[in-house]
């Protein structure tokens, strides 16, 4: 709203996805790799590994290769494509943390120097003095995490920050700690990782045996230790935000079984070029690759899904508004946003007076400043999608839309605006998805009509509202649902027929005896 | 129309150490940058040159190779010394920056496509081996051409993000990005300004490379610094007519404040042609006699002057052109004393390391006469 919305038809979130996940998977082999570098020479050296330490040479090549170029150049492209798609989040991260930013460009300058003296020093300096470059190289790479990792944890954490804004706070937040060592654990696992690819293609069996079982040293021990680093990860993330993981957010939930399934699969497949290490072969180590780099993109998926609606937890909506009013917010805070409306705050409108005839153009431009930064109409995170599935007609999307912060466990933020507004919004969804008409006729079986109008906001529990305070009674509970404002007044004021009313009761009773059922099933073990 | 009311507000975090600090950050690091710039677009230049001229002129391959060896370091310099002028821009001028960089969203993000793809060519050119280049100049052709186009996007994003009354206009007709700013009057002027420089800077770094093999091999020393120095002095003499096209293409409110209106900025722009034909006759002179001492030290030097005083005149521009919406003293300052400090302190550490392990490998004491190696380790 304070800044133009940079509107990318495919959606601006999978581009940032997949420029930082691409990212990290090399950052952080510059790092373990880096001690990687300096201990295998080190090695070769003291057993006179001649061509361990060949190999080594030309390892170092691949890994500046990696490292220094793509590595660099798309640690510059988060920046790029940060600024451009969260504005406001990064110019708030570079005035809290400009000092922080700057001396990690210090760690970086030093780091690269250090890498590619390293790589042209191979034929030239003394190995002890080469070795001192490689120590450079790898102190330099971890400061550079102890650096960055105190910024992306504030995000997700900003701890007492919020309360007192002072940089030590929100830099050694909740989460510091145990983001350094998981971070610092993955680092390891990929610097043997990434040496089996080179490893694989070495014509000497019995060298690339050498380096297989080395590379797995490095690899499963640490890999070994990351489910209980995760653990205390977890453990100092506040419970409501881990929750989301937890089922109630899909994306969340869904990326952090995949990251545990595909974390065990690369211990698996990493314990496998064990077997037969001496015929390792490079398709394999590109799958192993392949798979660790699912796992960590898993990884890093989990941590943005878990702190929406926040880019900056308790502090910046991902739509790039406060969460609450701060002085010197310029306005650009929800409630002031809804007090004042959209086409009054916002900077970046074009047609600010709404009429009769054109609430589906300034809808979308609601849409554009409010929704896009992370929904597209119908590709990423498409609205099409969740339209098509739930069949809501323009009212009840305008009635929706009123309670966006309480679905999915609160991924999202409030709307915010004025009531007109919310019903050019509401006007513009609707031509994203036309109501089919065989739908016109509402669906009257009892799960249906839980999914297209309570399974947003309420999960399948027993401990869930609906479930534990709607009357048992189908006469009782049906006039319940006549008025739902008055069952909790923050609930949308939905109309449901009467025979709709009648099959959600059954459903809903069904559901508790299965509850039950399973409550007793498990007491009873 | 003036739609001051897009220009994006402030955040409400303070600054965290006064105005002037980061100024003089912005502007000595952006100064090294485009040092490092030059040296790297400049040697790209001439090594495609040497090579284009190697059927006339003996060792025109070698020279190609040379530099092509230190494309790879001097390209990794650029970028890291790129990173801090673009971290202290955001600090001062984000709402104009951000702001344009979304207008012209998708070229600016190729940057990064092209700047890798260019980045690999470099590293291709540098390992191949041989006496005749072959596919390697092809690919280093590519490279260059890609820097300049990345050199052509950076002056559409910053012409942009200095006239914001362009803004609307672009945006709302393509919210998706693909807005170059080619309507702007000294777009073409100011990319050519800094490209010449680079060809003129590259020159110098033939002059470097003359000096470091100035007693081992006196005749190949010799060549190149006729190369390079007449590389300069051509480029310097475009130089002095693009510059000159550049201030005539500047609304005259803005070209006024180098002819009088600022004595700062008349004072360094007279600074810089002064130094610009200054070193062009020095030069000539240098490459009559043969002294590469002239060439390697004076030379430089006056042109480290010329461009500080660019850079510095670069800033004054920006500023007038962004004086009816930046109001440097509307921010509001609170010096992170916890921190800031340190980075100082980190800083000078790692300067001084950075000296050290230069030294370590030799690089000040292969040709003790070197000054400032050219292709330093970074």
């Amino acid at each position: 709203m304070n800044y133009p919305v940079w509107d990318v038809a495919f959606g601006a979130g999978l581009l940032i996805a997949l420029v930082a996940i691409l990212h990290v998977f090399v950052s952080h082999f510059a790092m373990g790799g880096g001690l990687f570098l300096v201990l295998t020479e080190r090695k070769a050296r003291r057993n006179n590994d001649s061509a361990l330490l060949n190999w080594l040479k030309k390892h170092t090549k691949f890994f500046v290769l990696v490292t220094v170029v793509y590595g660099a150049v798309s640690g510059v492209g988060i920046w790029f494509t940060i600024g451009l798609i969260s504005p406001m989040a990064t110019s708030n991260l570079i005035h809290i943390y400009v000092w922080g930013w700057a001396i990690e460009w210090v760690f970086f300058f030093v780091e690269i120097t250090a890498a590619l003296l390293y790589l042209y020093g191979w034929d030239k300096l003394e190995p002890q003095l080469h070795e001192w470059y490689g120590w450079i190289y790898f102190i330099a790479a971890f400061a550079s995490l102890v650096v960055i990792n105190g910024i992306i944890t504030f995000m997700l954490t900003p701890g007492s920050w919020i309360r007192n804004q002072q940089f030590w706070k929100g830099f050694f937040n909740p989460t510091y700690f145990p983001s350094l060592a998981f971070r610092f654990a993955i680092a390891l696992a990929l610097a043997g990782i990434y040496a089996l690819i080179t490893a694989s293609v070495q014509k000497d069996a019995g060298l690339k045996a050498r380096i297989v079982r080395w590379s797995a040293l490095w690899i499963v021990p640490s890999l070994a230790v990351l489910p209980a680093l995760g653990w205390w990860y977890i453990r100092r993330i506040p419970r409501d935000v881990w929750a989301s993981a937890r089922g109630p957010m899909p994306t969340g939930t869904d990326y952090a079984e995949l990251a545990a399934v595909l974390l065990a699969v690369t211990f698996a497949l990493a314990l496998l070029t064990l077997v037969k290490p001496r015929k390792m072969h490079l398709a394999f180590s590109l799958l192993v690759a392949l798979v660790a780099l699912g796992a960590m993109g898993s990884f890093e998926f989990v941590r943005e899904a878990i702190r929406k609606p926040y880019v900056i937890q308790n502090y910046l909506y991902a739509n790039s508004l406060y969460s609450a009013q701060i002085p010197g917010d310029a306005g650009f805070s929800a409630d002031e946003v809804t007090a004042a409306g959209i086409l009054q705050s916002a900077k970046w409108i074009n047609d600010r007076n709404l009429t009769r005839d054109n609430q589906v153009t300034v809808g979308r431009e609601v849409f554009r400043v409010e929704c896009q930064s992370c929904h597209t109409a119908d590709s990423y995170r498409g609205i099409k999608r969740y339209l098509t599935l739930r069949q809501w007609d323009q009212a009840k999307i305008q009635a929706m839309l009123g309670g966006l912060e309480f679905m999915h466990n609160g991924v999202m933020p409030p709307f915010a605006g004025t009531d007109s507004e919310r019903g050019a919004l509401a006007s513009y969804l609707t031509t994203i998805q036309p109501i089919s008409a065989s739908a016109a006729v509402a669906a009257t079986d009892g799960k249906t009509v839980f999914e297209q109008n309570c399974g947003m906001c309420h999960q399948v529990n027993a401990g869930n509202s609906l479930f534990k305070s709607l009357p048992k009674d189908p006469v009782a509970a049906g006039e319940a649902l006549k008025d739902l404002t008055t069952l909790f007044p923050l609930m949308p004021d939905l109309k449901l027929s009467d025979q709709q009313r009648a099959s959600l009761v059954q459903w809903v009773n069904t559901q508790r005896s299965a509850m039950g059922t399973r409550t007793a099933t498990q007491g009873g073990n | 129309m003036m739609q001051p009311n897009l220009i994006p507000a402030m955040d409400p975090n303070p600054l965290p150490a006064p105005y002037w600090v980061f100024k003089l950050l912005l502007i000595v690091t952006f100064f090294l940058h485009i040092v490092a710039m030059n040296f790297m677009l400049g040697g790209g230049v001439l090594a495609l040159t040497a090579r284009l001229r190697s059927k006339k002129q003996t060792n025109g391959n070698r020279v190609f190779f040379d530099v092509a060896r230190k494309l790879p370091v001097l390209l990794p310099a650029t970028i890291t010394l790129g990173i801090a002028p673009l971290l202290f821009v955001q600090v001062l001028y984000g709402q104009y920056f951000y702001t344009s960089s979304i207008i012209v969203a998708w070229p600016w993000f190729l940057v990064l496509v092209l700047l890798t793809v260019a980045y690999y060519g470099f590293y291709y050119a540098s390992y191949q081996s041989g006496q005749y280049p072959g596919k390697a100049s092809g690919v280093m052709l590519s490279s260059v051409i890609l820097i300049f186009l990345i050199g052509f996007v950076y002056s559409n994003n910053l012409t942009l993000s200095e006239t914001p009354s362009r803004w609307g206009g672009k945006y709302f007709s393509n919210p998706a990005g693909w807005n170059l700013n080619l309507s702007e009057p000294t777009l073409i002027p100011r990319f050519l300004h800094f490209m010449v420089a680079a060809a003129a800077m590259g020159g110098l770094l033939l002059v470097f490379m003359a000096l470091a093999n100035w007693k081992r091999d006196t005749e190949y020393a010799r060549q190149l610094l006729q190369f390079g120095g007449k590389a300069f002095m051509y480029a310097t003499m475009a130089q002095i007519v693009v510059g000159i096209w550049f201030l005539v293409s500047l609304p005259r409110d803005l070209r006024m404040l180098y002819m009088g209106d600022n004595s700062l900025a008349t004072i360094l722009l007279l600074v810089g042609v002064a130094g610009g034909l200054g070193a062009i006759f020095l030069m000539s002179d240098a490459l009559r006699k043969e002294n590469i001492r002239v060439a390697a030290y004076y030379v430089p030097g006056m042109m480290g002057v010329v461009i500080l005083s660019m850079s510095v005149m670069r800033d004054i521009l920006r500023d007038a052109y962004l004086k009816p919406y930046f109001h440097p003293e509307q921010f509001v300052v609170k010096t992170q004393w916890a921190v800031f400090p340190l980075f100082l302190a980190l800083f000078v550490a790692g300067v001084a390391l950075w000296f050290v392990m230069l030294w370590r490998y030799g690089m000040f004491g292969r040709a003790k006469m070197v000054e400032k190696p050219p292709a330093s380790g970074s």
